[in-house]
Parts: structure tokens; C-alpha cells; sequence
């Protein structure tokens, strides 16, 4: 059994009902990519499994979220509160969002040690200058007592990192943590999240926009379309034959070396917002291998003979037709 | 007759300092956005701008459109001085020269329909359209960035960011423009959508027989969609590509190539090697500002800074120890 296990995830904000019926697994020492355009659902599956869906007045409906063993829907918020930031870390997109911008940062990463650990404040602080240099942070024992508003936004990440990081978490997921950083620094950032799944056996679930990021560090691929799972494989597999025919489109929505120009053409229309799913397929209106039948009934997520699963009709045809 | 020059713009020293205080009884501190460029854009091309935060490529894009008066240095169009121009005849210059910028929703006026959007560049300019003419000109606007007619009445709050983009771009296109300076026009677009508007800035390009000068932070996208390619960093052109594919010289266009993933496992980058952060505009080194980043630096790249050496290819570098 994998460390997290989310299965038909479904979730009610107000009577919407942003995602539906999610699925993914994730182990030790292995990335997953949760990818998909603004809308998607990315965030809210986070979220859900961080149990944090009450802040924002959501509730889970329906499906399981299976973390080492133990029903994350059936634990208590004190339960919860106990695995949150302990065994299970959260990267945000903003680092200013995760920082008290009056605490000096070391102070900040002390916290989690002390509070989930249990350290007295020597061995806490030993504990924060040790990780900010693993992170590669110049000159860690004296940034240590900086603010935040001190450090470039790269390092800022650094500290977020060290912090979700000071309490030896077994699963990190981490929403879109380079997407507001220059690509020098988010290169180096990916890098280090690479690094730190594969010498110390973490779990981490990578949630981005973009593709280039997840052809980088991911192992498996989600892609999830209007709070739905299109298609999840191999990251290989994924790259070299995606069967769904959004995966298709928004790969071929990045320009790569050799595409001549002219053959960017991306996906006609837009991701539609909540309230105005299309019923069947909600990718049916933009797709280009619409079926009479995807406009009235939602394709099930099938498992592939080879590999992989895919919720498409027009895949599932191909494929009873051998 | 005489042929028209190549180039449509030609920017020689071109330099703009913003002055700055640190609260109302701080010492006041300069920062050197743009640094003695010298850059010259082709007609009917696409010049890429291409470099990351504080690397002045926002700044150059509104020096060229003259939002931003220069400190130094002088820009050209089309034979003309932009210094010299008075503000009538620099308004009227600015029919042939428009701007697309990244945010197209702070670009337009919420309570504005699409059609008052798409007219405002006339009212600006004084010129006061009969309600046909009027009606007729949004019609053709709309076709033109493939946008349904029946969009005029819409307000900038019922639109999509591509929508909204395109209405950007419409707006720009209103006085049938040589030359478009896009700053960043796709960077807050998902990239089904930033890809759509690409594909359109091809086809407006070939139709209407544009100039672009596209500003972006995107390597992979600049190297799709330009004929040439100008690396900034910290305010100075680090190196020209005469073309997409050449291959960088520059230490710095090395790193932010390696930095960029390419959308196939196959090809992962070893950034192993990456290190260092981007240093502050307010407080540049004196000699090379990657000097501090860079694997080759020496003495001589922290004493001086290396000037744009252009070779007979067109391809121009600036670095005391360029790669081969």
C-alpha cells in the first residue's frame, strides 16, 4: 500500500462541487505530479489532503484519503493537527504567505522542531542552521536571524522549504513552489526537492502548471481538467504517447526545440469555471475528438492494458476496437 | 527610389536611472535599470528580449514606447529622434508605435464596454469617429483578434484572460501600427491560452506586416516565436543570438537555457551546478554583474565590465571569456 492513497475524492464548497471523484497514489522516494491549467483543481486537492478544506468552508463528500494506514476524513482536527506540519508538510506558491514577516527566519524553522519534535532551543537552532545550509543557503548561521523581508524571494522558498522540512515529514506537497521565482532559482529549487525525495525517501506531491517542471523531477503524472482526472501514467509514458486528448493539446501547447513556427496553436476556448461545467466530458466543448456521446455521459477513468488510466470515450473506442 | 532602412528602430546609449529614497528623510539611492543599450530592430521581424527579475527588459519595452524618458541615449524610428519630437508630434508617432501589456485587465477600464475599450485610442488622439464609422471600426477590430461581434457590449469582467488579451491587443492594433512592443503579453495566461495568443501575434504579424519587439522571461517560448534573440542581465545586453538556434556564448544565456525544461523526460537538465542569486540593481558590482554567478569569472570580469563584441554572424557577446 502506498504512503498516501487519495481514492474518488469528491468535495462540496457551498453546495459546488469543485472536484470529482480524484484519485491518486503516492510512495516513499517517489514524486508525483499533479498538473493541470488554472481551474483545474490542483490547489483544492491539496488542500483536501492536508484536511485544511474547513478553512475555506468546504467539506469532503465522498471517497478516501489514506495516509501510512490511518482515514484522514475520520481524524479529528486536533488528530489532524498532529500530523499537519509533522508528518505531513505544505509548500506554498507564495513564501510571504507561509512567513511571519516580524519573526526572524531562523526563529521561524526553530518553531516547527520545538513544537513537533520536542527540541529546547539550542538544539532546535543546531538543528534550523543545518538544514538552511543543506539547502544551500550562503551564509545560513547569519541569515538565520534575518527577517524575511531581507532574503531575495529564491531563499525565502529555502526557508519554507527548511521549515516544512525541520520536522522530518514522510510526505511534502508542495503547490506550485518555483512558480513565482526567476528560472535560475526555480531550477535550483526543483533541484533540491529532487535531492531531498531521493537521499531521505520523502513523498512529495508536486503540484504545477507546468510541463517542463514535471518532465524535470516527476516519476507519475496526474493531469486533472476541470476538477476531474483526464489521465495519470509514467511521466515517460505521459510524454511519449498521452492518450487523453487534453494531455495531447497541452503538451503540444509548449514550444520545444525544432516546432516550426505556425504550429503552436493551443486549445480553442478556455477552462470553464465551476458553476458552468459542461455535463458528459467537461473537456468535450474544446476537444478535438469529440464523440456524439461525450457531450451526455462522463467517461469513467479505465485502467489501459498497458499502462496508465485514461477517462476518455474516444480512447476507450480505440482501444475495444484493439 | 530608395529602399527603406532594415532596421526600424535603432537605440544607441540608451540609459534610464531611477532615483529613489528610503522613506521621506532617507538617503536617496539610484537604481541603474538600463545600462548603455545599443540595439537595433529589424522591420517585419521578431526581436526577443529575454532575461529574468531586475534585468531591465520591462523598463527598455517603455523607454521604446516612450512611457519612460531615457537618462541617456537616443531611440530612433523609422529615421525620426524620438527626443526631438514635441508631445503633439510624439502623440502622433505613437499611432505607428503601440504597446501590449502583460495585465490586460488593469490595461482596460473596468466600467468600459469592449467597444468603448476598442474606441478609446481614437478619443485620445482627438479624433471623433461618427457612431457608423464607430460601430464599423469595432466590427473589424473584433474580427481582426478573432473575437465575435457581439463581444462589443461585454464588460472586462465577462471575459476569459485570453479574451481579455486579445482586447488588448485589438486596442493596440487601432491605428494599424508598424510596430508592437508586447511586454509579457502571455505571462498571466494558462498555456492553452498563452499558446492561442502566440498563434494570433504569428497570423497579425504576417497579415498586417508587423514589427515586434516581445519582452518575456521565457526562454523556450522566445526561442519559438522570435528571428532574434537580445539576453539582458542586471540593465545590459548580455548577448545577441542572430538567430533562435544559435548557440550561447554568454555564460549567463548558458545558465538560463540549462535552466530552462524542456517538456520531455528524456531530456533532463543536470543542474547540479546552478548557484547564486540574482544580485540587486541598487547595488551593482563594478565590473561584470554575472561575475558573481559566473564558473569563468577572473580578476579582470570583477574590475571591468566586458562590452558587446558583435562578430560578422551578427552575433554579439559580452563576456571577457566566451564559450565555444
Amino acid at each position: 500500500m502506498a504512503l498516501l492513497e487519495v481514492r474518488d475524492l469528491s468535495i462540496d464548497i457551498a453546495g459546488i462541487k469543485p472536484l470529482d471523484g480524484i484519485g491518486f497514489a503516492v510512495d516513499r522516494g517517489q514524486i508525483l505530479g499533479l498538473v493541470g491549467e488554472s481551474g483545474s483543481g490542483k490547489s483544492l486537492t491539496a488542500l483536501s489532503v492536508m484536511g485544511l478544506l474547513p478553512l475555506i468552508g468546504g467539506r469532503v463528500e465522498r471517497g478516501s484519503i489514506r495516509f501510512d494506514g490511518a482515514e484522514l476524513t475520520q481524524l479529528s482536527e486536533p488528530e489532524l493537527r498532529r500530523l499537519r506540519g509533522r508528518r505531513i508538510a505544505f509548500i506554498t506558491q507564495n513564501p510571504m504567505t507561509s512567513l511571519d514577516p516580524v519573526m526572524r527566519v531562523g526563529a521561524q524553522i526553530d518553531q516547527v522542531s520545538r513544537l513537533h519534535l520536542g527540541l529546547d532551543a539550542k538544539a532546535a537552532a543546531a538543528r534550523s542552521i543545518g538544514l538552511m545550509e543543506r539547502l544551500r543557503i550562503p551564509a545560513a548561521a547569519t541569515v538565520y536571524h534575518h527577517y524575511p523581508q531581507e532574503l531575495s524571494g529564491g531563499m525565502k522558498q529555502r526557508i519554507v522549504i527548511a521549515m516544512a522540512l525541520s520536522a522530518d515529514p514522510d510526505l511534502i506537497i508542495a503547490d506550485e513552489p518555483t512558480t513565482a521565482l526567476d528560472v535560475t532559482i526555480q531550477a535550483q529549487i526543483i533541484q533540491l526537492l529532487v535531492e531531498l525525495v531521493r537521499d531521505r525517501g520523502v513523498a512529495l506531491v508536486l503540484i504545477t502548471h507546468d510541463m517542463g517542471v514535471v518532465a524535470q523531477a516527476c516519476d507519475r503524472v496526474v493531469v486533472l481538467y476541470a476538477g476531474r482526472v483526464a489521465e495519470s501514467n509514467s511521466v515517460r509514458e505521459i510524454f511519449a504517447s498521452p492518450r487523453h486528448p487534453y494531455t495531447k493539446a497541452l503538451i503540444g501547447c509548449i514550444p520545444r526545440d525544432g516546432m516550426a513556427p505556425g504550429s503552436l496553436a493551443g486549445i480553442p476556448g478556455s477552462v470553464p469555471s465551476v458553476a458552468r461545467y459542461p455535463a458528459g466530458c467537461r473537456f468535450n466543448p474544446r476537444c478535438s475528438e469529440v464523440l456524439p456521446l461525450c457531450p451526455e455521459v462522463v467517461p469513467p477513468l479505465e485502467r489501459m492494458p498497458s499502462s496508465g488510466e485514461v477517462a476518455c470515450h474516444a480512447v476507450a473506442a480505440k482501444v475495444s476496437h484493439g | 527610389m530608395a529602399e527603406p532602412a532594415r532596421d526600424l528602430v535603432q537605440i544607441r546609449g540608451l540609459g534610464k536611472v531611477f532615483e529613489s529614497r528610503k522613506g521621506l528623510f532617507g538617503k536617496s539611492r539610484s537604481l541603474k535599470a538600463v545600462s548603455a543599450v545599443d540595439l537595433d530592430i529589424p522591420r517585419g521581424k521578431v526581436t526577443g528580449v529575454v532575461g529574468e527579475s531586475g534585468c531591465g527588459k520591462s523598463t527598455l519595452a517603455r523607454l521604446v514606447v516612450r512611457l519612460l524618458r531615457p537618462s541617456e541615449g537616443r531611440i530612433t524610428f523609422d529615421g525620426v529622434d524620438l527626443q526631438q519630437q514635441s508631445n503633439t508630434a510624439m502623440r502622433r508617432l505613437r499611432r505607428r508605435i503601440q504597446m501590449v501589456f502583460q495585465d490586460p485587465y488593469s490595461a482596460i477600464d473596468p466600467r468600459y464596454t469592449v467597444a468603448d475599450a476598442l474606441l478609446e485610442p481614437f478619443q485620445v488622439q482627438g479624433i471623433r469617429l461618427p457612431a457608423a464609422e464607430a460601430r464599423a471600426k469595432v466590427a473589424g477590430l473584433l474580427d481582426m483578434v478573432r473575437l465575435g461581434r457581439e463581444m462589443a457590449g461585454s464588460y472586462p469582467h465577462q471575459l476569459s484572460g485570453g479574451q481579455r488579451q486579445r482586447i488588448g491587443i485589438a486596442r493596440a492594433l487601432a491605428f494599424k501600427p508598424d510596430f508592437l512592443v508586447l511586454d509579457e503579453p502571455t505571462a498571466s495566461l494558462d498555456v492553452s491560452i498563452q499558446a492561442q495568443i502566440i498563434a494570433l501575434l504569428e497570423q497579425l504579424k504576417a497579415e498586417l506586416g508587423l514589427t515586434y519587439l516581445f519582452i518575456s522571461h521565457d526562454l523556450g517560448l522566445v526561442r519559438y516565436f522570435c528571428d532574434r534573440i537580445v539576453v539582458m542581465y542586471l540593465g545590459r545586453v548580455v548577448e545577441i543570438l542572430p538567430e533562435p538556434r544559435a548557440k550561447p556564448r554568454h555564460p549567463y544565456t548558458r545558465t538560463l537555457l540549462e535552466s530552462t525544461f524542456a517538456p520531455d523526460p528524456n531530456q533532463r537538465r543536470d543542474i547540479s551546478r546552478l548557484t547564486g542569486e540574482i544580485a540587486s540593481a541598487y547595488e551593482l558590482p563594478a565590473g561584470c554583474a554575472f561575475a558573481a554567478r559566473c564558473a569563468f569569472a577572473d580578476e579582470t570580469c570583477r574590475a571591468r565590465v566586458p562590452e558587446l563584441m558583435t562578430d560578422a554572424s551578427g552575433h554579439a557577446t559580452a563576456c571577457f571569456h566566451p564559450l565555444n
